[in-house]
């Protein structure tokens, strides 16, 4: 057996399957839980990276399940985008994990922590599946269990605000689901076929015989994702579910929950929908537009928030619509752009909310006004935030200015300078919500609340640290993903 | 086109046209009932339409279930909506019992179910 | 809930119940039916059993050590028998590839390692049944005590 060979399937398997041993870890040896976890994140990770140099070595490559080959088995494949996202889910996973191993001890009871690390290692396997599979109803029943397993990582806090966000969340996660399965069947009536590739052959015949059909399979597919992934005029669930769970949730759910959504999208879009039937309808365009009054609408929201978890989730509505516009654009650049931007906002939104959790943990408060000054008692965590803050705002050398470049140069590429005069508007409107925490933190006398705080356990610092050096590593040295993030784009728009 | 004719279009689309018709029953007692139980089962409705329309795909008329006998010759019908359909059923199945779940905590936690009276407990927001 | 009819017939049924749930779980791969069917018929039994005699008794029958046992065992047999395939040279899941038997059809040891995989989903759906039950009317419970 070559171990190797097998890495698609054992990058979803392994932590599914210590999924299902956590429970009975959690009841007879509590202190394997976290051990265990991390050593399968861990693994996924190694399995990334492995799978990574592979395709840049050797190009795009997929595995049968079950030695089936499509179209009767499910393919998982491969290629640059899928690979980037596996490496960003797992990457930023396992840092979140270990992070929340010591601070979940506060925030939850002790007996559903075990739970909490199934529920982690179900997320991430079905997070690392709906990226690399290459089949539609396998992607559908990946959507569920990720939609369950985040609701439940919210839920598992039990106060009233988690309970209620989190049926919200659930009640329109299905809504998007039952929308996504019925896009299947419409596609599934015409091509009769679920694996991508197949689906791209055979639907520009379809496309000429069923257009109607099409049509509505693809509103269906964007409205369902886009609920899910907190498209703006869909983001209504957000904001609660994202402030109220425990802090490691919330980073996990604003900084990879809502992207795998974005690169379904984008690989549904762009691998399996004819460029015709995409040219016949405005759909791009209007993704475009979403995208936009996201990114302008979102920041305004997170003006007026004081929770400063709050103010990090409406945040989020307003990076998922970069995401978006990159989509949107269909440029190389904008497309690189928005790709990198997945990775580079899974990373400093991850350390915004754990720092916002190492605050919550060291003074109780959660408030911005009352956090002012904290930068004098709690000074590594405070200058994470503003490497984080800095990087949302796009300053340079930080990984957050690489992104908006190649989106505002994309959308000049296509000849719409509108849009980049949008990404220098929401760049001022991110510098009005994110420098006054920075510049209170450091220049104002110390609030009654941050006087004293907690000290820090080394398991919450290391993460900040390296997700802090992560965010300037990757602002200075982009070259080390843009490679990958390139021949992505070049995959998907087939140049 | 005739009444004799749209009428015979719609019979022959039956399957399509009632799951249409259970999709937007259970749609709209999603949205316009307060309680969240009825909101729960009217996710199930909708689901149900979906698993409908989906199976209807794979129908053929006068067709048998897949079960190869030997010797013996059938029209079946095409079994892979079917299989994934008992995928989509058990997904609905824990979706189900996990709102319901959290619908308890929620009677635990404000004394009622109803959506609206909930949002006034707590004063604003919306559910 | 003290009904005399109702425990007198469910304690009749019951038996034919749960042979039916197994008879359906193992015919997996013969006929309509499944681990998830049979499972589920397996599970109602057991709420059957709750409801007609008490929750007590039926909470009593299978202890919820047993039944969390019997959920990630399901799931892992499942996960096994990915497992194994791999060990022998083919892909997850791999069937007759990775050298399964497939017997002849008909046969209840038929079909390689699907019988084995039925059994798990079985197992699993029975047990999580029981636990979804067992946990949502507990829930209420402790309510009331509150």
């Amino acid at each position: 057996m070559n171990l190797s060979q097998h890495l698609p399937a054992l990058i979803i398997v392994v932590p599914l399957f210590f999924a299902f041993v956590m429970p009975l870890l959690a009841r007879w040896c509590k202190q394997w839980c976290v051990p265990t976890t991390l050593g399968a994140i861990i693994f996924s990770f190694g399995a990334a990276v492995k799978m990574t140099f592979q395709v840049m070595n050797t190009g795009p490559f997929s595995y049968y399940m079950g030695n089936w080959p499509p179209p009767w088995g499910i393919e998982l494949s491969i290629d640059y985008l899928t690979v980037f996202a596996a490496l960003t889910i797992n990457g930023v996973g396992l840092l979140i994990i270990w992070y929340g191993s010591k601070d979940l001890l506060h925030e939850l009871k002790s007996e559903v922590i075990g739970w909490y690390y199934t529920l982690y290692l179900l997320l991430m396997a079905s997070m690392t599946g709906i990226v690399i599979t290459n089949d539609i109803f396998n992607m559908f029943v990946f959507f569920e269990i990720c939609a369950i397993a985040s609701c439940g990582i919210i839920s598992i806090k039990e106060s009233r605000d988690c309970i209620e966000a989190a049926f919200k969340y659930l009640v329109l996660s299905v809504l998007g689901s039952g929308a996504f399965l019925l896009a299947i069947a419409l596609l599934y009536m015409v091509t009769g076929h679920l694996n991508f590739t197949f689906m791209a052959e055979a639907l520009p015949d379809a496309m000429v015989l069923y257009p109607k059909n099409l049509l509505v399979a693809l509103g269906l597919l964007v409205v369902g994702l886009g609920v899910k992934a907190a498209l703006f005029p869909l983001h209504a669930w957000l904001p609660d579910a994202h402030s109220s769970a425990p802090s490691p949730s919330s980073a996990v759910l604003s900084a990879l929950v809502i992207k795998v959504y974005a690169v379904a999208m984008i690989r549904l879009l762009y691998l399996v929908f004819p460029r015709e039937l995409l040219g016949m309808t405005p759909v791009m365009e209007m993704i475009l537009w979403m995208a936009t009054l996201a990114i302008i609408i979102g920041s305004m929201f997170a003006i007026v928030q004081d929770d400063i978890k709050k103010m990090l989730a409406y945040s989020s509505i307003a990076q998922i619509g970069y995401v978006f516009l990159g989509v949107g654009l269909m440029s190389e650049s904008a497309l690189v752009g928005g790709i990198l931007h997945i990775f580079n906002h899974a990373t400093m939104k991850s350390l915004l909310f754990l720092v916002a959790g190492a605050f919550i943990y060291g003074t109780g408060a959660r408030k911005l006004s009352e956090l002012k000054g904290i930068g004098h008692t709690m000074p590594i965590p405070t200058i994470a935030f503003c490497i984080g803050a800095f990087s949302m705002v796009g300053i340079p050398i930080t990984s957050g200015f690489i992104s908006k470049w190649y989106l505002a140069l994309g959308a000049l590429d296509v000849g719409r300078p509108f849009f980049t005069a949008v990404i220098l508007i929401s760049s001022l409107l991110n510098g009005i919500y994110y420098l006054p925490i920075v510049v209170n933190a450091f220049f104002s006398k110390p609030e009654e609340a941050v006087k004293e705080p907690k000290q820090l356990p080394r398991q919450m610092l290391v993460p900040l640290t390296l997700l802090s050096i992560g965010v300037i590593f990757f602002g200075i040295f982009p070259s080390l993903i843009l490679g990958i993030v390139y021949r992505a784009a070049q995959l998907l728009l087939g140049l | 086109m005739s009444i004799t004719e749209i009428v015979l279009r719609l019979h022959a689309n039956s399957y399509y046209f009632f799951a249409i018709l259970l999709f937007i029953i259970g749609f709209h007692t999603m949205l316009t009932h307060n309680n969240l139980i009825k909101k729960v089962i009217g996710m199930n409705i909708m689901d149900t339409a979906i698993f409908l329309l989906f199976v209807a795909i794979g129908y053929v008329r006068g067709g048998r279930s897949p079960i190869l006998e030997p010797g013996v010759d059938h029209v079946f019908i095409n079994p892979l909506p079917t299989a994934l359909i008992l995928t989509g059923i058990v997904v609905a199945v824990s979706v189900t019992a996990y709102a319901l779940s959290l619908i308890i905590k929620l009677y635990k936690h404000y004394g009622t179910i109803d959506a609206e009276e909930i949002m006034r407990i707590r004063g604003g927001g919306s559910l | 809930m003290e009904d005399t009819i109702v425990r007198y017939v469910s304690r009749i049924i019951l038996p034919f119940v749960q042979l039916y749930g197994l008879y359906v779980v193992l015919h997996g791969h013969l006929s309509p039916g499944g681990g998830f069917s049979g499972g589920t018929i397996i599970g109602a039994s057991m709420i059957l059993y709750a409801l007609s005699f008490n929750l007590a008794a039926g909470s009593k029958k299978l202890s919820h050590d047993v039944s969390s046992i019997l959920e990630s065992t399901g799931a892992l047999i499942f996960a096994g028998m990915g497992l194994i395939s791999l060990l022998l040279g083919a892909n997850f899941l791999a069937n007759r590839i990775a050298g399964f038997p497939l017997g002849t059809p008909g046969n209840i040891f038929s079909s390689g390692s699907i019988v084995i995989i039925t059994f798990g989903v079985g197992i699993k759906v029975a047990s999580t049944m029981i636990t979804l039950f067992f946990s949502l009317i507990e829930e209420e419970h402790s309510h009331e005590h509150h």
